[in-house]
């Protein structure tokens, strides 16, 4: 999609319409609320319209004190000669730190590798915590990048305690490309895929300006991990923290969100996260859900031309998860509607400003996308253009809907505009990854 | 004689040493060339061990992909349920009675990765024989693997035969299979225990490694030291093992030639020390009998002037003496007797100094054998008349012919000495002379102990004496016999023992010409 175009589109859709939410029943202290929600409750009668919809998922918080879902993690870390020095001095120091944080029923494997692969800790309980430290403090870095095999087994330890009222993850740190196996952004989407459905995500930490960190966000995409970039080897204690903050805090699992849109209305795409769209049907998963944090599936669709005055239901939703805290499996329901109306006044009072927040974020994801696409390309002026134009969007609705968050994200947009300047001297290779981590942080509603 | 022995003794050391070494190095040969076959046989099992296990994983994913196809309908919902529960499906497809692509379908709201399914599968679906019947035209099979080319790799399809001729299929998605083969593959860590450091490296169809493991780094271009395809469906992958050269050394090679060459070593060493004693013992030995010659020689020659004189002064005095006079000529002829007796071993003794030096000569003059012998009988007459020993002297040499006298006297005179020394007990001295062709035999025979057979030869060698009780308390010198050889031999013949029913026989062969005149 040309940027000119979809900034069309995006507009559009933000001007259209309002209305309509109508909350999950039930919302209990540990029940996952769902929220459907339309940019606008209200719609322009007479035309075919567009409408944003968003369904949302927030988890509750953990109960204080309370039992949390047994935490199955493979660490592999990249032992890589590139890793040499203080960068894996930091790794093993985030990985005790990590270690430290796990509790007595918490399984943990570490695994290590360079050209070749070594299970330095078979997955274990946490309660044996010395010996788990002592092979961390021994590692040390030379050689190759086996990522592929890393990450094969890693996984294959978490498999040894996979329980779906676990946490099954593996948490991959790298600094380096990957070149022994299959070693293609794509290739290791696909093993992100084939682990997401056993229900392992992939966290991928990449380290410094060597990884290639299309391949680590798509393998962390699609598994339904994290992804962070360290810029600095220093900055890894902090990313570990908040990896395993999240890992601890996990209140639901396998959770699957089903959109049956109604008769007439039709699914165009889905923004930020994947999900399967078949007619009008569109089907996702998430491997998990944090405590008190919201993840979204963004659709956008369109509606056949309403009279004035006339209501429509747009689509049914239902949900369903793994309650990690009752070990019980909860279904949540709901519908939504949208009123027609000829009168844009109406339409435009009728904005939903959250739905609207996250519609304008992701589309101006998109338009971040397509920047590195043409910066990759060399076309730095195009890339640029489509930047402070984003950046213009985003504040312009930041304005509108009163979003600190829309604020910051057209603060950094004009930021990476500026700095795609070849005056300012910039690392295009730096800038990149951390442009990446921001566009997964959005689509995926990381909350770090 | 030195280099000669040098030259011996150098190959009595060198020669087994070699055939030592020779033998342990064949031997380190035939063994290495064993552990290789035995080794190249373990790696192939090691290799062969491992197809099996990712044989058995892929049968029994082949099981489990079976499964997955095992849906009460296949209505495109719970088609897509089962894909998404399935780690190792990429697309689940159904084909109908006929052959056709039911599903996924363009007809049936396909999702996105369905779309790119149908795309990059498009080819396959034109070849509908394809999964109905096996290519070999046996029984169609209920199941089985169906491999394409395609992202410049290998892809599998694993089928079924379902109810109403449908076909029921699997796309694997090679990726997740990757990932499973490795995980069930041992990593660096486990594959170090015990064995020696190696690496083993499965490459897919494009040569690329999918997964190496052990701790040998080989080379950029190191040849891998065995190779092995993947047994079906993955045939176009392979399994290549990379070792260190000096592996096999480390393990085997060395301990065989270790060992050999050491054995050859030590047996160098102990036989090159007892060469060289024996050569500096025997060098001693040289040195020294050489010592003594010398120094007998000078003594020798001092001795012999005043010897002559001696002589000749009491041979005057006895001619000059008065007659009756009995007891002054009887202690005379003592005095001449015995320096005529030290004449010829001071004679002997300068012989051997000048054979030794290769210095000896004749100086042939016309003479008469008989007369010769009979002189030489007459100055030994009364020394072996004193020990009661009877000389008989047949004479069959008369005539005059060329010869050395000295010489011929001294040989005579070595071999009458010797019948004064040990064959005195015999009580007789029997001498014989013949003359014939111009060669002259002397036989000078007694009849007392004899010489023992063992040393017939060995009595012709200098400072050999011969060690019994014929010896016993006799002096001498030890040269006689060596130097009355030496001198025949210079005068065309020999001196030789020969058989004699007892005692002592010498047969003295001297080339004599025949010279004008006869004998006195």
């Amino acid at each position: 999609m040309g940027n000119k175009g979809f900034h069309v589109t995006g507009l559009a859709a933000l001007a259209a319409v309002v209305f309509i939410t109508q909350v999950a029943p039930a919302v209990a202290e540990d029940k996952v609320k769902l929220k459907i929600a339309t940019g606008s409750g209200v719609v322009q009668a007479g035309r075919t319209e567009r409408a944003f919809l968003k369904v949302s998922l927030t988890g509750f918080a953990l109960p204080e004190g309370g039992a949390r879902a047994p935490v199955n993690v493979a660490i592999v870390l990249d032992r890589s000669g590139s890793m040499s020095g203080e960068k894996i001095a930091k790794a093993k120091e985030a990985a005790l730190l990590a270690v430290d944080r796990l509790g007595g029923d918490d399984t943990v494997a570490l695994v290590a590798y360079n050209h070749t692969v070594s299970v330095l800790v078979p997955s274990t309980k946490v309660s044996d915590r010395t010996g788990i430290r002592k092979a961390i403090s021994e590692l040390f870095a030379d050689g190759n990048t086996a990522l592929f095999a890393g990450v094969s087994k890693g996984a294959e330890e978490v498999r040894k305690f996979i329980d779906r009222n676990r946490v099954n993850r593996v948490v991959l740190l790298s600094d380096g490309l990957a070149n022994v196996g299959p070693s293609s952004p794509g290739d290791l989407g696909y093993l992100g895929s084939s682990l997401f459905k056993e229900g392992i995500s992939v966290t991928t930490i990449g380290l410094g300006g060597g990884y290639n960190e299309d391949l680590m966000a798509e393998l962390a995409r699609r598994s339904d991990g994290n992804h962070a970039f360290a810029e600095n080897a220093v900055d890894l204690a902090r990313i570990f923290t908040y990896e395993f903050g999240d890992v601890l805090s996990v209140v639901a699992r396998e959770v699957v969100v089903e959109v049956r849109c109604a008769p007439g209305v039709r699914p165009i795409r889905v923004l930020g996260r994947d999900a399967e769209v078949s007619g009008q049907n569109v089907y996702a998963r998430m491997n998990q859900l944090y405590g008190s944090q919201e993840k979204y599936l963004l659709v956008e669709v369109e509606l056949p031309p309403g009279a004035d005055g006339a209501t429509r239901e747009l689509a049914t939703v239902h949900a369903s998860y793994a309650n990690t805290v009752t070990r019980t499996t909860d279904v949540l329901g709901g519908s939504v509607s949208v009123r027609y109306s000829a009168s844009p006044d109406a339409v435009a009072k009728s904005a939903v400003d959250d739905v609207m927040v996250s519609a304008v974020e992701l589309v101006a994801n998109e338009a971040n996308k397509n920047a590195v696409l043409l910066r990759d390309r060399g076309n730095v002026v195009e890339a640029r253009r489509v930047l402070d134009n984003n950046a213009s969007f985003l504040s312009d609705n930041a304005a509108r809907y009163k979003s600190k968050k829309l604020d910051r994200a057209a603060t950094m947009n004009r930021g990476h505009a500026e700095a795609l300047n070849p005056a300012a001297g910039k690392d295009w290779n730096v800038q990149r990854k951390a442009m990446r981590d921001a566009e997964f942080e959005a689509d995926m509603q990381q909350a770090w | 004689m030195k280099p000669g022995l040098f030259a011996i003794l150098a190959l009595i050391v060198l020669i087994p040493v070699g055939l030592l070494a020779a033998l342990g190095v064949r031997l380190a040969r035939d063994e290495r060339e064993m552990v290789r076959h035995r080794l190249d046989a373990l790696v192939d099992g090691r290799l062969a061990d491992v197809d099996a296990s990712i044989a058995r994983l892929l049968e029994q994913r082949g099981r489990e992909l079976e499964r997955v196809t095992e849906i009460g309908s296949f209505d495109p919902a719970s088609i897509r349920a089962a894909v998404r529960g399935a780690r190792l499906v990429r697309q689940m497809f159904v084909l109908d009675g006929k052959g056709r692509l039911e599903f996924p379908s363009a007809d049936k709201e396909p999702t996105e990765t369905e779309r790119a399914f149908l795309a990059r599968t498009d080819r396959i679906w034109k070849d509908k024989e394809r999964f109905a019947r096996p290519s070999d035209g046996t029984t169609a099979a209920a199941s089985g693997w169906y491999a394409w080319y395609a992202d410049n790799d290998l892809n599998l399809i694993f089928w079924r035969r379902a109810e109403g001729g449908k076909v029921v299929g699997t796309e694997v998605d090679r990726i997740a299979l990757a990932a499973d083969i490795v995980a069930a593959l041992p990593d660096t860590a486990a594959a170090r225990s015990g064995t020696a450091d190696t690496r083993l490296s499965l490459t897919d169809s494009a040569g690329r490694a999918v997964y190496e493991w052990g701790a040998y780094e080989p080379g950029k271009k190191e040849k891998p030291r065995a190779a092995l395809p993947l047994s079906a469906p993955l045939g176009s992958w392979k399994l290549s093992y990379f070792a260190p050269a000096s592996d096999l050394d480390a393990t085997f090679g060395k301990s065989s030639l270790l060992p050999a060459m050491a054995g050859a070593a030590a047996l160098a060493l102990v036989l090159g020390g007892l060469a060289v004693l024996v050569y500096r013992e025997s060098s001693r030995e040289a040195r020294l009998a050489h010592e003594r010659v010398t120094f007998v020689n000078q003594v020798s020659h001092e001795l012999k002037t005043p010897l002559t004189n001696i002589r000749m002064y009491a041979e005057l005095l006895e001619d000059s003496l008065d007659e009756g006079d009995e007891r002054s000529a009887a202690y005379l002829k003592v005095v001449v007797d015995e320096s005529r007796r030290l004449t010829r071993l001071i004679g002997n003794v300068l012989a051997f100094a000048r054979k030794d030096r290769h210095k000896l000569a004749l100086r042939l003059a016309p003479g008469c054998v008989d007369d010769l012998v009979a002189a030489v009988i007459a100055q030994f007459r009364p020394a072996l008349e004193g020990k009661n020993v009877k000389i008989r002297f047949e004479a069959g040499a008369p005539g005059i012919v060329m010869l050395d006298p000295d010489a011929a006297g001294q040989i005579l005179g070595n071999l009458l000495s010797n019948v004064e020394k040990y064959g005195a007990a015999g009580g007789l001295a029997h001498l014989e002379t013949r003359a014939q062709g111009g060669r002259t035999t002397i036989l000078v025979a007694d009849k007392g102990p004899g010489v023992p057979a063992a040393e017939r030869e060995r009595i012709f060698e200098p400072f050999h004496r011969l060690s019994d009780k014929a010896t016993d308390g006799v002096s001498g010198t030890g040269i006689g016999l060596t130097i009355a050889r030496e001198l025949a031999r210079l005068h065309g013949g020999d001196v030789r023992l020969v058989d004699a029913s007892e005692g002592a026989a010498f047969e003295v062969t001297l080339d004599t010409p025949p010279a004008e005149g006869g004998c006195t």
